[in-house]
């Protein structure tokens, strides 16, 4: 690899895990689809390279948050008995599905990540940073657990941590509080991740020339995007991220027409 | 919150930030000294080795401090969720 491609990763590791800090998604949604798109990599590869990356922002992004007291740790780890099965289950699978269907998924998934950050930023012109926690008790384990079981699986499938669909069921069905929620979701899509990411590396899908450098920046991205956080607008964060996605998906159900991703 | 909330929270921190700064450094060290030797490549491959065991160690460490306060519920948690990832891991091997 040129010295050129190996910054270019750096670089969109950099944004990948700074946006993942900053917005609490991004990094998947945007790897995936680069390396697929831009990169000529199988989806089957780009899929387990993004999966260090969000080992690698939940890594750097908890060692914070956990520290600040905000991801509820006990809550995570009972959730994660659900997203590892999720995720060893779908990772074994994601072997035998072929490369269009996941890039559909893909996709789909894109979709449904741009229309929930609409909707977060939309609710967010209300409220204002909350600074202290509340007090709760997480309500509603069994629905928690069946969601981070699904959530697990489309991590093992698709290499992306599964906040888009874990935060929203933290938040209105076991009744824990937003940050709380993001926090904790980060902390466990580190785990959730790791459980595929063995599945992917033993089967050879995790290029380590393509790794190693948008590692290098999603640490860096993450560490530096966590100790920002409370200073920026997420709005806009959520809108460029927004723009991205769309962008992003255009590109794929493109290349899918034009009968890519073979 | 009480305290021991903090023990667990404090552990698992330095454990991430064990875990992120070693892989950084190994990743970055590698990816420059790949262009002058031959085992560059190796460190590299080191430190992402370093990434994928700190998910099974920040389990581990936080099952040994739950077993440490004696709150065996959480405990038991945690090494559930230890199997299934090391079910993963020896699956990883044969795939």
């Amino acid at each position: 690899m040129t010295i050129a491609a190996m910054l270019l990763l750096v670089v969109i590791g950099f944004l990948a895990g700074g946006f993942g800090a900053l917005a609490g998604v991004g990094g998947g949604i945007i790897v995936t689809p680069l390396l697929a798109i831009y990169f000529g990599l199988p989806m089957h590869q780009a899929i387990g390279v993004t999966l260090l990356c969000v080992i690698a922002t939940s890594t750097a992004t908890s060692s914070q948050y956990v520290e600040r007291h905000v991801t509820d740790v006990r809550l995570g780890m009972t959730l994660e008995l659900a997203t590892t099965v999720g995720a060893l289950i779908a990772a074994l699978v994601a072997h035998h599905v072929n490369r269009r269907t996941l890039a559909m998924l893909f996709v789909c998934f894109l979709l449904y990540s741009a229309v929930s950050m609409v909707k977060k930023a939309w609710n967010l012109r209300y409220e204002k940073t909350e600074e202290a926690v509340p007090d709760y008790t997480p309500q509603n384990y069994p629905v928690g657990l069946a969601a981070s079981l699904l959530a697990g699986g489309f991590s093992g499938l698709l290499g992306i941590g599964g906040g888009p669909i874990k935060v929203p069921v933290m938040l209105l069905f076991m009744k824990v509080p937003l940050r709380v929620a993001a926090a904790t979701s980060n902390f466990m899509i580190g785990v959730t991740a790791g459980t595929s990411a063995y599945i992917y590396w033993g089967r050879g899908n995790v290029r380590v020339d393509i790794a190693a450098p948008l590692v290098a920046g999603v640490f860096v991205g993450s560490l530096l995007g966590t100790r920002i956080a409370p200073k920026v607008r997420e709005v806009h964060i959520l809108m460029l991220l927004i723009a991205i996605a769309s962008w992003l998906a255009a590109q794929m159900i493109y290349k899918l027409l034009t009968g890519g991703f073979q | 919150m009480n305290r021991q909330d903090f023990a667990v929270d404090r552990m698992l921190s330095h454990t991430l930030k064990l875990g992120a700064y070693t892989a950084l450094a190994l990743v970055l060290a590698g990816l420059i000294l790949q262009h002058f030797a031959a085992w560059g490549s190796k460190i590299t491959v080191a430190g992402l080795l370093v990434l994928l065991a700190t998910p099974a160690l920040r389990i581990i460490v936080a099952c040994f401090q739950f077993l440490h306060e004696r709150d065996f519920k959480y405990a038991l948690v945690s090494f559930g969720v230890l199997a299934i990832v090391v079910l993963a891991y020896v699956l990883g091997l044969q795939a």
